[in-house]
Parts: structure tokens; C-alpha cells; sequence
């Protein structure tokens, strides 16, 4: 198992690598220069010499690989470099962002999955009946609702007809009652996909032969059900989990800034905008870094679950 | 049967870990006096007023103060300075203000106010060419400063009321720990969150009457209109001008909407033919029906049909004389004729030639007014046989065009000026040197002399006859053309008192008549 881990580990390299090259040569290769727009303020385009220092000094008049082997010495020692907008490290700002976007996904993956685990079951369980076209239809429902229309809605709703909730912001270090209506609106399309992955899931789980033999045991249904079939039919639902979750840590840009919620997504759009490309190589560096991380963790979950992909692994 | 009790079990306990940490209760502690508002744009990481623009955020936060300021009618006042005396056309003696303390107790004085300017004029600071006018700053004694200008420059003065030359408490650091004069103090900061301010009992001036306040930085205009809707703020800025309506129709909300020195306009491009023909520039400026777009880009809410360059809000410097170019599609057909722009072909399209004349309009969208308003002027173009086109890009991307020669037509959002001062807009737009000038490619010798002269001459008067000038010769030349000027709008809880819009809004915001009724 720890040879595996391992191994994985060193594949991350060269996948981050990867990731720096092309986020830098998107970077690059986008229109407009990074330090006009950087100098651009409310008055307008800056002064032209002012534009000029600003690229003097922050080296953008050397050719691209200079750029990017600069940027990739020091980032290998660990230091990614200072905001051209806000001048703060990177590595800070990308950690203080991330926070709010955790505090959120956690959430919201709890939220999804208590929606979506009991109605997956209950739609297979129920195959065909009212409450599983019912389900489905939500769950089609989820995914194709834009988020943006969905939060607003929420608002309109819980917020400002009845009065229950704040329409947004961040409250006091991003409190639970400031947190619902995001985390409501991300859980739903997040629910939505793991509803049907784990019903199709749950449906094949119950036509295998050892449910028929279980049920010839005698075995009460609710056991049936969820002793035998639903551990089984997990494991592809872990998959989707596992992906939803890291789709959730990327941070909606969407749902934060109707929700002004100052998490990664809305870090990573503002310095876009800004041409701020040592924020935005940070951000896609640990974001890329956290996608593989987690997918690692579902195969070490899927090594537990499942006894077999231990046998497989040879250890 | 284990594996889903445990799930349960942590999905429970992380619930209950995120309950306990987040202080509930304590997220509803708008207690009496402390006012909740909702403004667009915020400050960096970095609070330093001399930052960029963080001096404005900080300004509208009533922490610093400059020199001298603007009143609601955008006429100058003394501020932190008492005066001025002019000693020669190139130095200035400005006495400060006695008695006035830094929200840490210490007195401001001369060599504070020296260490303020001084610091932006520092080539290090991004800025630094707005002050590249300025020779020197000394201290002649405790309460006057002496300001030495390299040349005669008459916007001296006016060019104090920048908030990046806010006047701050030496020796401490600004970047963490804002220590101004204003009539609010800094409290906290969270980037990109809120701005916390607390009032500052020691203010030179008449005391604020709100006991502190809560300025969150939204950037969606939705969310904030709905949170003044649902009462999570008190004020809030920037409001969308689809909501106007549906604000104006509750009975404790109202809309207030003033005219600022924001202006929206088009840059020709007169490197380029046939734009280089004053007869097409002019065609244009007929075929264009200025009160359509505020009618349907802007709701009629988000603003006022332009004449000239500056609208009449610009105290002293407007050319209230001018006259509109009047929508007429057939004068500009006639001009356009003129300039050898027919249909020739007979397909309904205007061309040019031997070819299709086709116009594309360049813009970007990081002001939400600027796409619709695009939008609506190729329709009005359209109307009269030219194929028109706009296209989105990104500022940079833009400007990089407009550097180039790289278009035809494109429209920006341009303030005319935060100081009040007409020789910022003026310098950048119409001198033929000016940056924005090159861009155009405009250049007439007399516009440049009259600029010139304006600039330095002193008596306020004289400039103006200058000004005149400049505004009815640019009129005519038509470089840009002039859409029209933005309404600030602002969504307020009928609770709140004495909020003043200024037309320099983007500076001015808490003030110490500020107050919560209720």
C-alpha cells in the first residue's frame, strides 16, 4: 500500500509540471498586456512611461521561457511569488481563499449527500414508482438549473419573502446561517448527480445473485437493502463523490460572487481579470495539486471498501 | 451496515463542528448606531492610501482626508489645510489646519504632510507621474508647507484633493494599520469581505453622528439590491437600473440618483479612412440617437444624454453654451454621401470605396453599461446603411488595439475628473500629446495652444475662456463622441439620514452627517 502511495506521489510531478507549462502559456498567450491592466484604475488607462517601468520591473519584457524558468526555480523552492495587484505572497492569499471554499464544500457535500444517498436507494428500491420518477426528476432537475438562477431563487425565497436567512455575505468568519443558501445551491447539483449515479448503482447491486440468495435466506428487505446490496453498490458512488467534492473545492466562481463569499473561485476570476499571473499559476498549481491528492484519497477509500483492488495491488 | 452508520456518524459530527465554530448569535449585532453598507469595489490586501487606488476605497471610508476637498457642488474646499497663499506661479505656502490629531493622539503637522506627498512623488510609486508636476515639498514651519512646481501649473491645488495623497501618520505601517484624520477610524479588515470603521471621537470637525459602520464589498449588483431589500444592509451602491423600479415600490426603500463625472464615449479612430474625414466623424454624431440608449441600455434610469464632453456637473469648467448634435439620419446619410459613402451596389448597404463599408465597435465589459450601449449604436448605425459589428475584448486586449490603430470605433467609461480640474480629462484626451490623444490620433494646434495656456494661467476665469474653447472646437473636430453621462444610484433604508451623493462619488461616501434613524 505504501509503495502504491508512493508511486503516485512521483506521478504527481510531472502532471504539476504540466499544469504550470500550460496555465503559463494560456497566460502568455492571451491578448493585452498584463501591466496595462494591471495599472488600469478607476480614472482609466494608466499613464504609457508608468506602464513601461511596471514591465522594467517586473522582468515582462524577457522572453517567455526566462519568465516561466524565473518563476519555476523560485517555485520549486517553495516560494510562488507576490501578487502584482495586492503585492501579498501567493501562497497566503491562495490559503486564505481556500478556507472559505472548505468551510463551503463541506457543507455542501454534506448537504448533497443527505439528499442524495437516501433518494438514490429509495428510486432503485422503488423502481418505477411515483417517489422514483419524482426523484429523478428533481435530480434532472438539479443538474440542469443553472446555479446562478437557483441561488437567486433561494434568496428570493428564504431570505427576502421569508425573511429567514441573510440574502448574503460572509457574516462572522463565514457562519452556518451565512453558509446555507451557498451551500444549499452547490449541494443541489452535486446531489442531483450522486442521486442517479447511486440508484443506477443500487439497481444493478440488486439484480447480482447474491441478493436473490440473501432474500432466499430470508433475510428482512431493509437488511437485504442495505447490508448487502449498498455496500457494493458504493463503490462507483464513492467515485462520483470523490469528483464532486474536488469540484466543489475548485469554488464556483458563480456561487460565490452572487453569495460574495471570498473563497478561490472568486481569487482565481478577480486575478484573471487582472492579469495577476503569479495568483493565478498559484491557484491552478494547488488546485491541480488538490484534485490529485483527493483522487488518490477515493483509491486509498476504494482499497478499504472494496477487498478485491487489495488483492489486485499485490501487497 | 457499519460503513453507513459511520457515514452518518461523520457527516453528524462535521455538522456539528461546523455549528459550534460559527458564532451564530453573534452574527446580528448591527446594534443602533453602526450602518451596514454594501460598496463595489474594496481595497487590496495592502491598505496603503498611496497604493494605487486604495486611497479612494479609504477615502470613501471617511478614514483619510486630503489637503483640500470637494462639496457636494464640486466646488473646492480646505480640508486639512486652512489656505493657500500663491508666493510666486510656481510655489505655493498651504497653512494647515491647527489642532488636528491623527485617530493615535499625535498632532499632525508640517512634516507629516511633506512625508505624504513626498512618498507619492517617489518614482517607486506607479502613480507618481500625476505628481511629476511638483518640484519640492518643505517644511517652512510647524503648520505651512511650501509646494514648489517645476513649471507654472494651475491645477496645483486641485490636484490635492487625489485621495492618493492622503495625509497620513508617518512611521507606522499603513499596509496593516490605517492612521488617518478622518471622522471615522479604522477598526478591521477583511479582503475582499468588509471594512469595519469606528467613529473618531477626537475629529477636528463636526463629530460623526453614527457610532461606526460595516462597508461589505459585493461585487454582483443583484446581491446587492436584494440585500438592501432584505435588510442586511442599510445602503448600498451601484444599483442595478433593472431594480430601480421594484426599490422605488417599497415603502421603506428609496433610490437616489445623481449625475457623476463618469462619461461614456467613442473613440474614432482618424488614422484610419474614411474616419479621417470630418464629414464621416460628423455623419456619425447625427446618425447616433443619444436618448435611445439611455432609454433602453441604461432603463432611462442609468443616466443623461451628453452634449458635450463634460456634463454640466463639472463646477466650474462646463461649456454650458454647447449644443447637441440633434439625432437626424438624414443629414448624417447627406454627410456620409459627401464623403463618397453611397450604396452603389443597390443591395441597402452603404459603401465604400467599391466595397461594403463596415464599422465594428470595440468595447469591454467590465462596466456593465458599456456592451447594451454598443449594442445599440450599431443598431442605430444599422439603421441608416452601415454594417456594424461590436466586439467584446478584454481591457488590456483593448487598449493594445487602440495603441495599434487596431479599430474602427470603441467605446470606454472615463471619469472626467476626480479632482474637478478639467486639465487631467482635457491633457490626456485633446492635447495632441495626451495618451489617450495618440490613440485617436487627434492633433490641432490650436486646441493644444489654448491647453497650454489654460494650464498655465491662474485666474480661474481666464482658464475658463480657454475651456470654452477647447469644448466647442472639440465638438466640432468630434474625435469621440459623447454618449453620455452616468447616474450614480444608490439603493438607501429610508432609516438612513443625511446621505449626500457627490458627483465625485467615487471618493466621497461616509461623512459625518451620516445617521440611522429608527
Amino acid at each position: 500500500m505504501l509503495a502504491f502511495i508512493l508511486k503516485r506521489i512521483i506521478l504527481l510531478l510531472p502532471v504539476l509540471l504540466l499544469v504550470s507549462i500550460i496555465s503559463f502559456t494560456l497566460f502568455y498567450l492571451s491578448p493585452g498586456d498584463p501591466a496595462e491592466i494591471l495599472l488600469t484604475g478607476p480614472q482609466g488607462p494608466p499613464d504609457p512611461a508608468a506602464v513601461q517601468e511596471f514591465r522594467e520591473r517586473a522582468g515582462f519584457n524577457d522572453p517567455a521561457y526566462v519568465q516561466y524558468l524565473r518563476w519555476l526555480t523560485k517555485a520549486v523552492h517553495g516560494d510562488l511569488g507576490y501578487s502584482y495587484t495586492s503585492g501579498e505572497r501567493v501562497s497566503d492569499a491562495v490559503l486564505d481563499s481556500f478556507v472559505p471554499t472548505l468551510k463551503l464544500s463541506l457543507v455542501s457535500l454534506i448537504i448533497s449527500l443527505l439528499i442524495s444517498i437516501p433518494l438514490g436507494i429509495l428510486s432503485a428500491v422503488r423502481k418505477g414508482s411515483v417517489i422514483d420518477g419524482l426523484g429523478m426528476m428533481l435530480a434532472l432537475l438539479g443538474v440542469s438549473v443553472p446555479s446562478f438562477w437557483l441561488a437567486y431563487l433561494l434568496i428570493i425565497l428564504l431570505a427576502l419573502q421569508l425573511d429567514l436567512l441573510p440574502v448574503a455575505g460572509y457574516g462572522q468568519n463565514g457562519d452556518l446561517q451565512h453558509m446555507i443558501l451557498p451551500a444549499v445551491t452547490l449541494g443541489a447539483s452535486a446531489a442531483a448527480v450522486t442521486s442517479r449515479m447511486m440508484r443506477s448503482s443500487m439497481l444493478e447491486a440488486l439484480q447480482q445473485d447474491y441478493i436473490t440468495a440473501a432474500r432466499a435466506r430470508g433475510l428482512p428487505e431493509r437488511s437485504v437493502v442495505l447490508r448487502h446490496a449498498l455496500r457494493n453498490a458504493l463503490l462507483p458512488v464513492i467515485t462520483v463523490i470523490g469528483l464532486n467534492f474536488t469540484y466543489l473545492l475548485n469554488g464556483s466562481a458563480v456561487v460565490e460572487t452572487v453569495f460574495a463569499w471570498p473563497g478561490i473561485g472568486n481569487l482565481m476570476t478577480d486575478s484573471i481579470y487582472e492579469r495577476d499571473y503569479p495568483m493565478i499559476l498559484g491557484c491552478m498549481l494547488f488546485l491541480a495539486m488538490l484534485f490529485l491528492a483527493l483522487n488518490l484519497m477515493v483509491d486509498i477509500c476504494y482499497y478499504y471498501i472494496n477487498p478485491r483492488t487489495r488483492h489486485e495491488s499485490g501487497d | 451496515m457499519l460503513i453507513i452508520r459511520n457515514c452518518t456518524a461523520v457527516m453528524a459530527i462535521s455538522l456539528m463542528i461546523l455549528i459550534l465554530s460559527s458564532p451564530v448569535l453573534a452574527a446580528s449585532g448591527n446594534s443602533g448606531k453602526v450602518l451596514n453598507g454594501d460598496l463595489i469595489f474594496g481595497p487590496d490586501e495592502n491598505l496603503d492610501p498611496a497604493y494605487k487606488y486604495t486611497g479612494w476605497y479609504m477615502h470613501e471610508a471617511g478614514i483619510y482626508e486630503t489637503l483640500f476637498g470637494l462639496d457636494e457642488n464640486m466646488n473646492i474646499v480646505p480640508k486639512l489645510a486652512t489656505g493657500f497663499d500663491q508666493v510666486s506661479d510656481t510655489q505655493y505656502e498651504i497653512h494647515l489646519r491647527p489642532n488636528v490629531l491623527f485617530h493615535d493622539g499625535t498632532p499632525l503637522d508640517a512634516k507629516a504632510v511633506v512625508f505624504s506627498l513626498e512618498r507619492v512623488m517617489d518614482s517607486s510609486n506607479p502613480r507618481h507621474g500625476e505628481f511629476s508636476f511638483i518640484d519640492s515639498v518643505s517644511a517652512v514651519d510647524d503648520n505651512t508647507v511650501s509646494i514648489k512646481t517645476k513649471e507654472p501649473y494651475s491645477p496645483a491645488i486641485a490636484s490635492l484633493i487625489d485621495p492618493l495623497v492622503s495625509i497620513v501618520k508617518p512611521d507606522v505601517n499603513l499596509n496593516t494599520t490605517p492612521v488617518g484624520t478622518g471622522p471615522f477610524k479604522f477598526d478591521s479588515y477583511e479582503k475582499g469581505v468588509k471594512l469595519v470603521v469606528k467613529k473618531n471621537d477626537r475629529y477636528w470637525g463636526d463629530k460623526a453622528k453614527l457610532d461606526g459602520a460595516n462597508l461589505f464589498f459585493v461585487s454582483d449588483s443583484m446581491t446587492r439590491a436584494m440585500q438592501l431589500e432584505g435588510g442586511d444592509v442599510d445602503i448600498a451602491r451601484g444599483l442595478p437600473q433593472t431594480e430601480v423600479q421594484n426599490i422605488k415600490g417599497k415603502s421603506n426603500l428609496e433610490v437616489l440618483s445623481k449625475e457623476t463625472m463618469r462619461e461614456n464615449l467613442i473613440y474614432i479612430n482618424m488614422r484610419k479612412a474614411p474616419f479621417d474625414n470630418l464629414s464621416v466623424r460628423l455623419a456619425l454624431n447625427y446618425a447616433i440617437d443619444r436618448q435611445e440608449i439611455v432609454d433602453t441600455a441604461l432603463e432611462g434610469v442609468g443616466g443623461v444624454a451628453a452634449v458635450g464632453v463634460f456634463s454640466s456637473q463639472n463646477p466650474w469648467s462646463a461649456n454650458k453654451e454647447l449644443k447637441a448634435y440633434e439625432f437626424d439620419q438624414s443629414r448624417a446619410k447627406a454627410l456620409l454621401k459627401d464623403a463618397g459613402i453611397a450604396d452603389t451596389d443597390g443591395d441597402g448597404w452603404l459603401d465604400y470605396a467599391g466595397k461594403p463599408f463596415s464599422i465594428t465597435i470595440k468595447t469591454y465589459t467590465s462596466r456593465a453599461e458599456n456592451k447594451p450601449s454598443a449594442e445599440i449604436v450599431a443598431a442605430q448605425l444599422e439603421k441608416i446603411g452601415i454594417k456594424t459589428n461590436v466586439e467584446i475584448l478584454e481591457t488590456g486586449a483593448l487598449t493594445t488595439d487602440l495603441t495599434n490603430g487596431n479599430y474602427d470605433l470603441a467605446l470606454y467609461s472615463w471619469s472626467t475628473g476626480t479632482t474637478g480640474d478639467p486639465d487631467y480629462f482635457f491633457s490626456k484626451h485633446f492635447l495632441s500629446t495626451g495618451a489617450e490623444a495618440k490613440k485617436t490620433g487627434y492633433s490641432n494646434p490650436d486646441v493644444d495652444k489654448w491647453l497650454e495656456k489654460a494650464r498655465t494661467t491662474f485666474d480661474q476665469k481666464e482658464r475658463m475662456k480657454y475651456y470654452t474653447k477647447v469644448q466647442e472646437q472639440v465638438l466640432a473636430d468630434s474625435p469621440e463622441i459623447f454618449l453620455f453621462y452616468l447616474n450614480e444610484l444608490v439603493g438607501v433604508n429610508k432609516k438612513v439620514k443625511g446621505y449626500v451623493l457627490y458627483p465625485s462619488s467615487e471618493i466621497n461616501f461616509l461623512t459625518p452627517e451620516l445617521s440611522l434613524g429608527d
